[in-house]
């Protein structure tokens, strides 16, 4: 008897500090309004809404097969896509959501390429003029660096929070 | 009460209840482990079909669907779409489905959850949400407690002072031998 209570208090103890946690957490989160948007919207908008909470709605094309932690939506076709990684909450996706509609509320995040983090105008900005001398090589990579930089493009994905099929 | 003696009945209690969640870490741990030779949470069936397409630029629902219901496997339609490439892919409930419209060929891919393995993976993964989280944090508290206090539970010549230390050594060793060499 005394063992058994002895397991209790001890399993009470762990699940307490747990629930305080969870509580606090939603205690800080400010209660506010989101549209739905589409995949479609959500791409058009995408610099916009990056790094805010967005609702987004689509198609399931693909899920991960190995961890199923990250699952792909689609918009009005197969080339207006946006990842979507499980959060803590949603965990993972199972392979039966594929071609189920569903919305995901979560925080969109922006990835910015090798290309783009290397900005060499950026840099050579901060100095003044004949004070940064460089030779032709490097002008010659920078040149490179930055017509990639142009060419490259910002992916956006989705840190999923809540996930509910439709 | 002695130090020995509490750590004794504690070992044991938690011994027995951490069993179940042992079981369930250790094997699903084997199958993850093994995530890339074989898919450790689904069996994948796949299979080709002709179908009497020809020519074909896309397909309609009732077209697809009279394709599924021709198929040995009973699958339920869920939608389909054209793909850049020009072939159809149909979603069914666990699984997809491509049809070439211009050839007639398809593929189906079929997923079927391995009926308890699926289960333990999920959970040794931690991908049951936040509460699972904290539960088996909890657990992994109580499995860290039974491996220490089990050093110190036997004493004499089978103890952890001259017998038990060579082994717990040994276990160490192993990881650390893999870790120096390969990370």
């Amino acid at each position: 008897m005394k063992k058994l209570l002895l397991l209790s208090v001890f399993a009470l103890i762990l699940f307490s500090c747990g629930n305080q946690k969870s509580k606090k957490q939603v205690a800080v989160q400010p209660v506010t309004e989101v549209a739905i948007l589409s995949v479609d919207d959500l791409i058009k908008q995408s610099a916009d809404l990056a790094d805010k909470e967005v609702v987004v709605k689509g198609t399931v094309m693909h899920v991960c097969t190995h961890s199923g932690k990250r699952c792909f939506i689609m918009g009005s076709n197969e080339d207006i896509t946006i990842r979507i990684e499980a959060g803590d909450k949603i965990g993972s996706f199972s392979q039966e959501l594929m071609g189920s509609d569903i919305e995901i509320t979560g925080v969109l995040r922006e990835v910015k390429t090798d290309a783009q983090a290397h900005k060499p105008g950026e840099h050579a900005g901060e100095h003044a003029k004949g004070e940064h001398k460089e030779d032709a090589a490097t002008e010659k990579a920078h040149k490179v660096i930055a017509d990639s930089q142009e060419k490259s493009e910002t992916v956006y994905f989705i840190e999923g929070i809540e996930s509910k099929v439709l | 009460m002695k130090i020995r003696k509490l750590l004794r009945i504690l070992h044991r209690d938690f011994g027995y209840f951490i069993v179940g969640m042992t079981i369930v870490y250790a094997l699903s741990g084997i199958f993850l482990n093994h995530r890339y030779d074989f898919n450790p949470d689904y069996k994948i069936f796949v299979s080709e079909f002709q179908t009497d397409f020809r020519n074909k630029t896309n397909l309609t629902q009732p077209e697809v669907e009279s394709v599924l219901q021709s198929l040995d496997q009973k699958v339920v339609y869920k939608k389909h779409y054209l793909t850049n490439r020009g072939i159809v892919k149909v979603f069914i409930e666990s699984g997809e489905v491509l049809i070439n419209p211009k050839t007639g060929e398809g593929v189906m891919r079929y997923l079927r959850k391995r009926p308890i393995i699926y289960g333990m993976n999920k959970l040794h993964t931690s991908s049951l949400g936040t509460v699972w989280k904290w539960g088996s944090d909890a657990m992994a508290v109580i499995l860290l407690f039974v491996a220490v206090s089990g050093l110190f539970i036997l004493k004499g010549k089978r103890g952890f002072n001259r017998w038990g230390w060579w082994l717990t050594a040994a276990g160490f060793a192993i990881p650390l031998v893999f870790a120096l060499l390969f990370i």
